[in-house]
């Protein structure tokens, strides 16, 4: 019966192919800095699982986001493990990226045929410390407030379009309400959506060409 | 790249195949193993590390100096090498043009070869970067060097901006320069190593001294729970509207306060107050204060003392002990003045403590007319005063137990001190709890108090 079932819903979703086609593939021998990539991956799918508990509580106007995170942190059951692990998993998700990157510069991985790879990689990079910056104002408290007063100010300095960059950014002259819903909005549709998609081609590309070999002397 | 060099890289490809591994389960099993790992990893970091509190937000703090995330850290830290007039280019110009460098690397490096041995280029530069980076974090996580230490200054420059500048401009001329592959190799690999070398200990050495003469770091306290708000309320209200309210909100002629004295204020904590002001309202008389009747402005934004975050905590002691409609749970409650049993001896650690910063320390404080008398610290009650002592053990005339019982004393200068300036005495209880204390001779924690309590 259930070998029967298997093959109704095999037939319709092709799962053989998919286990050939993605899993059973044969790969170059690997070492643990191999897993620096797969990491992040996971991190990235921790951040979207608690980011979603947290979305549930936290209110982004500036009259309740750090009471919401409050509540979060004291009211609601195991809120802070889930906040807690938002927080730790953002920091290690940086440290991986880099980690990953490194480890692809020094067995020069990026030589063709993986181009497109290192630099959608470097997209992924760059959207992952606009997370980082954008999440950071989020709980609206003093430290998030002047870090991110800072990094406006910032991105004020880049010649002629400067002024409006740091204007777009906030959403007015200073920091204000709108920054945070601009904020919000970026950190939990924009950013992540780009991330994903960014993710999605990057996987495909490491599917297509298969993971990388070390290098040996003839290289 | 000719057809040629991409069939042979192939065909490389398909021979590492040959001697590889499967993606499952050979690779899936190590990726799985170190999800796994991450995962406890940050399950601990919740709980024993979690995350540090913060302030609420308080835009008119100018005192608070900001921090980025540590992963921006070593970008801010680059930045202070810059003077103001370039700030740009620090901050904007050299970002961009790494970023770009970075993205376009496979298009920018047209080497061949992916060995080590053929990349000394390369991985010396990356490596310099990488060094300067790991350095200029370290950098800024220990305290920035005061203006005159000129030393540590120059050190740090040169670690974090000279010394790799100018290796990176020599990787790229000797790159240029030598003919001799092997020799290339050598003059690379040894100016990288020297340069990396001299970062890491001039970086390394100016920030041993600067940590070494950190302050200690001050913990600015939060309040996380409502019960902690609450308690934090307790102490803020009784050192900054105790003198015209009130230890209980009650006052309605204020009394014995300079430029105050005889206004007629509302007893805040009566039903009328409490069921017609919102948490809201509450909060805004305290941070703007109501000039038109004598009350200033608390909050930081109008000139006063209190953050944002502390006047909410003040408005949730008001709320949580003179609304009848909020209640704190019985066992979140903290600090608080826990009452006396029978024949139980008081303590300054669980008793006398609350009860003199609820009722005694907005006036008993530095900078108060109260006679020099203190009583924000154990030795402060026992010692300072222009009459001290004011208490003596076991001693029934002692000046403070006679002034709480509302009978006058004449001190040394000649006064007439009356005690308190409103007239109004503390309960029955708390002028027993002082009493007992004193008698008992003023048992400092809960130890000497069980000690000095007769036996049963």
């Amino acid at each position: 019966m259930a070998s029967k079932i298997y093959q109704w819903l095999d037939e319709r979703l092709g799962f053989d192919d998919l286990y050939k086609g993605l899993l059973d593939r044969p790969e170059p021998r690997g070492t643990w800095w191999n897993t620096l990539g797969s990491a992040t991956l996971f991190l990235f799918t921790i951040q979207v699982l608690t980011g979603i508990f947290l979305l549930v509580y936290y209110t982004p106007s500036p009259d309740h986001a750090y009471d919401s995170i409050q509540y979060i942190m004291n009211g609601v059951a195991f809120g802070w493990l889930i906040r807690g692990i938002h927080h730790w998993s953002a920091t290690l998700m940086v440290l991986l990226v880099f980690l990953h990157m490194l480890r692809v510069f020094f067995t020069a991985s990026y030589k063709f045929p993986r181009e497109l790879t290192w630099m959608i990689g470097v997209l992924l990079l760059l959207t992952t410390l606009g997370m980082g910056l954008t999440g950071y104002l989020l709980p609206w408290n003093q430290r998030s407030y002047f870090a991110t007063t800072v990094a406006t100010e910032i991105a004020g300095l880049v010649p002629w379009a400067g002024p409006f960059i740091t204007r777009t950014m906030r959403g007015g002259n200073d920091l204000s309400a709108l920054t945070l819903s601009r904020f919000f909005a970026a950190h939990v549709w924009l950013l992540p959506l780009t991330l994903a998609a960014l993710i999605g081609v990057h996987l495909y590309l490491i599917i297509r060409h298969g993971e990388s070999e070390y290098p040996t002397e003839e290289d | 790249m000719d057809e040629k060099f991409k069939q042979r890289v192939r065909e490389r490809y398909q021979r590492a195949l040959q001697h590889g591994e499967r993606f499952w389960p050979d690779s899936i099993y190590k990726d799985l193993l170190v999800s796994l790992g991450l995962f406890i990893l940050l399950v601990g970091l919740a709980t024993f590390v979690g995350v540090k509190p913060e302030p609420k937000v308080d835009p008119s703090d100018t005192a608070y100096i900001p921090r980025p995330e540590w992963y921006f850290l070593f970008l801010f830290e680059f930045l202070k090498f810059i003077p103001g007039k370039l700030e740009w280019l620090g901050a904007i110009v050299v970002p961009s043009v790494a970023v770009a460098v970075l993205f376009l690397l496979p298009l920018i490096d047209r080497n061949p070869h992916r060995h080590y041995s053929k990349r000394v280029l390369a991985i010396s530069v990356m490596g310099v970067i990488v060094v300067q980076m790991v350095m200029l974090t370290i950098m800024a996580s220990v305290p920035a060097p005061a203006p005159e230490q000129t030393a540590i200054k120059t050190m740090q420059m040169l670690a974090g901006l000279a010394i790799p500048a100018i290796t990176l401009i020599l990787l790229f001329i000797f790159s240029t320069m030598a003919k001799d592959p092997a020799a290339q190799r050598k003059s690379l690999t040894a100016t990288a190593g020297i340069a990396a070398l001299a970062i890491v200990v001039l970086a390394g050495g100016s920030a041993i001294p600067l940590q070494r003469n950190a302050p200690p770091k001050e913990e600015v306290a939060v309040a996380g729970t409502i019960a902690e708000q609450v308690a934090q309320g307790e102490e803020l209200y009784a050192l900054n509207c105790v003198e015209c309210h009130g230890a209980d909100g009650d006052v309605t002629v204020i009394q014995g306060v300079e430029g105050l004295d005889g206004k007629v204020v509302t007893p805040i904590s009566s039903k009328d107050v409490m069921y017609a002001f919102t948490d809201d309202t509450l909060f805004n008389i305290i941070n703007d204060g109501l000039s038109e009747l004598g009350m200033i402005p608390f909050g930081t934004a109008n000139g006063g003392e209190l953050s944002p975050g502390e006047i909410e905590s003040i408005v949730a002691y008001m709320r949580y002990t003179w609304d009848d409609r909020m209640e704190l749970p019985e066992e979140q409650r903290v600090g608080g003045i826990p009452s006396l049993a029978e024949g139980e001896v008081p303590s300054y650690d669980v008793h006398i403590e609350p009860l003199a910063k609820r009722y005694c320390v907005s006036c008993h404080r530095a900078g108060k007319e109260n006679n020099n008398y203190l009583m924000t610290s154990y030795d402060e009650i026992l010692n300072t005063g222009d009459d001290a002592p004011n208490v003596v053990a076991g001693d029934p005339n002692s000046i403070l137990l006679q002034v709480i019982q509302g009978h006058t004393v004449q001190g040394v200068n000649g006064e007439i001190d009356v005690m308190p300036p409103n007239g109004k005495l503390l309960k029955d209880e708390y002028i027993d709890m002082f009493v007992r204390w004193v008698m008992a001779g003023m048992p400092q924690t809960a130890e000497d108090a069980a000690a000095a309590a007769p036996a049963p």
